[in-house]
């Protein structure tokens, strides 16, 4: 299980469970590429065991949810430009 | 003739140490808000900048934080004495900045430190660089926090420095605000209309009077304005993958392309105004291709939060002697502009000899309608017998000279900044703000007779009075 944290740009009241998002996920295990950013598809519950991977919740000022959620990606996307 | 200055940022740590304005810290300290933790305190107490020499997981960096955060280090950095009055600080790097541009100087590769380490391609990766994360809950790890881009003009020889923040997305790419108003922002419409990679250099750690020059608001050219200040050319050398040429003595240059017309997410992050204001939002992506950098490189970090931060401090001092230029070109009779860096640059004060009725009005227009106007909404016109840099004195003239409703005069229209904490979230989404004019002038069309007189040492006892107490101020036993 690994954890990672997204941003949402609303109240965590609004956030469906099942949620399917596209965009963007830190991971957050320490060491040197802690933060990197992953651009995916993934669905949210607000269980925390439902899905594989720990998912924490910050809104769109850095408000961190303190009750964490659970996520399954379901694929990675490539957001740049072929070549670049 | 050159002036006194640093020619790199570690002449200038050294030059803090000396004045007894550097901290060093040799305890190990993380990158992982730790450091900005350290830092945020510094500039909330006014303390001396910090100097790292030790940080978890990047053994061959050391870290420079709140580099010119108070008034003692912008004179440090101008060559001055530390305790430089304000007014005198204002007075040198006017009279270094109206002459003529000082044009750079192209030097060798060998000669330039920022070329002792050359990682290109899959070697160039950004989390082998110090890129801290300053507050919690902020978008990412800000690598740009002092520091510029270098961006050239697709049609002209226009080259553009200028100081807009950098997150670290993955380990080629950054994201950053990228203003459409701001200069970069112009440049890169062009490059999006064609569709074409826009080449990109960032310089972290330039010297001090280069990071000012790529911060102020002047309309001369950033690297010609940072010779003017250093009376001689600056020291370029050109990048490995463009034609861009960037400071040689600075201590990390990261280059790249911007690419047009791709937005990712960026921020929240601390801004100048001590919120986070602007949400995490799509914004500008910039590639990596090659990072070029000191053997032993120190990564420069500004805190931005409450007062007192760089955005503050420098915004606030270019900002009020650009408007300064701006009134005395207009020949209005002012006798200064001071900006307090506590006001996040969003109060002006003016000083003026109050000859004519409603000239209060006529500055604030003036300034409103600048191009700087965005950047403040509060201005506060005095005569000339207040000290403008004495917020005791200029709290005064507002309470007692201002009146509350002849005296306040607001535009509803004005151009704001999505940054502003106050307001609505419509108005910061079109950038909409309105401005306010506090006149604190005695309408000269008042009888001579009915204007009341203020009662101060200075004011009301005679020369000779005033110049006794003085002489023998100690004498009666007190202490200053
Ligand atoms: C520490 C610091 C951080 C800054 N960060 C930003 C930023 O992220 N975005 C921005 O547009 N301006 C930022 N500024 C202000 C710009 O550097 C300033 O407006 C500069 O003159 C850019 O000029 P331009 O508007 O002509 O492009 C910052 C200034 C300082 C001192």
């Amino acid at each position: 299980m690994s954890t990672y944290d997204t941003f949402i740009n609303k109240d965590f009241e609004e956030l469906k469970e099942d949620e399917l998002i596209e965009g963007v996920i830190r991971e957050l295990t320490p060491g040197k590429k802690k933060y990197k950013s992953m651009y995916a598809r993934f669905k949210v519950s607000k269980e925390p065991d439902k899905y594989p991977n720990r998912l924490f919740i910050r809104l769109g000022r850095g408000q961190l949810v303190q009750k964490p959620c659970s996520m399954e990606i379901l694929e990675f996307i490539n957001p740049f430009p072929e070549g670049v | 003739m050159s002036f006194r200055y640093y020619k790199d940022n570690r002449e200038y740590i050294e030059a803090l140490r000396k004045s007894g304005d550097l901290v060093d810290i040799h305890e190990e300290v993380h990158w992982d808000l730790e450091l900005g933790a350290i830092i945020r305190r510094v500039c909330e107490k006014k303390a001396p900048a910090a100097f790292f020499h030790k940080i978890t997981d990047y053994p061959n960096f050391r870290a420079f934080g709140a580099p010119i955060a108070t008034y003692r280090r912008l004179a440090v950095a101008l060559g001055l004495e530390p305790e430089t009055p304000i007014p005198k600080i204002a007075e040198e790097y006017t009279r270094r900045t109206k002459g003529q541009p000082i044009k750079p100087k192209i030097i060798d590769k060998k000669d330039a430190p920022c070329k002792e380490v050359i990682l290109l391609g899959e070697d160039a990766d950004l989390f082998d660089l110090l890129a801290p994360m300053v507050h919690d809950g902020d978008g990412g790890r800000y690598i740009g926090t002092w520091h510029f881009v270098v961006a050239k003009d697709l049609d002209t020889d226009f080259v553009n420095w200028g100081m807009y923040r950098q997150m670290v997305y993955d380990e080629k790419t950054m994201v950053g605000p990228i203003l459409p108003f701001s200069d970069m922002g112009k440049m890169l419409t062009k490059y999006a209309a064609k569709n074409l990679l826009m080449p990109f250099a960032t310089v972290i750690g330039p010297d001090p009077l280069s990071a000012i020059a790529s911060s102020a608001p002047s309309p001369i050219d950033e690297v010609d304005f940072a010779g003017m200040l250093m009376g001689e050319p600056v020291e370029l050398v050109k990048c490995e993958t463009s034609d861009l040429y960037v400071p040689a003595h600075a201590e990390i240059i990261i280059e790249g392309v911007i690419i047009p017309n791709v937005l990712l997410d960026e921020a929240p992050f601390g801004e100048y105004t001590g919120y986070r204001t602007s949400p995490r939002d799509k914004r500008g992506v910039y590639r990596v291709r090659a990072i070029t950098m000191r053997k032993d490189p120190i990564m420069t970090v500004s805190n931005m939060g409450t007062p007192t931060d760089e955005g503050q401090l420098l915004r606030s001092f270019t900002l009020g002697l650009e408007m300064e230029r701006l009134l005395r070109d207009q020949g209005i009779p002012i006798t200064g502009v001071y900006m307090w860096p506590e006001s996040t640059h969003h109060l002006v004060v003016v000083g003026v000899k109050p000859i004519y009725a409603n000239i209060a009005t006529q500055i604030g227009q003036l300034v409103f309608g600048s191009k700087l106007g965005p950047w403040f909404h509060m201005v506060v016109v005095v005569d000339e017998g207040t000290d403008i840099y004495n917020k005791d004195e200029v709290i005064h003239a507002l309470c007692t000279k201002c009146h509350p409703k002849r005296g306040i005069r607001i535009e509803e229209h004005g151009v704001g900044t999505p940054l502003n904490p106050f307001a609505s979230p419509e108005e910061r989404l079109y950038g909409r703000a309105p401005k306010v004019i506090f006149d604190c002038l005695f309408p000269p069309e008042w009888p001579k007779s009915m204007v009341p007189i203020k009662v101060s040492f200075e004011n009301v006892y005679p020369k000779e009075i005033q110049e006794k107490v003085l002489a023998n101020w100690k004498k009666y036993g007190f202490p200053d």
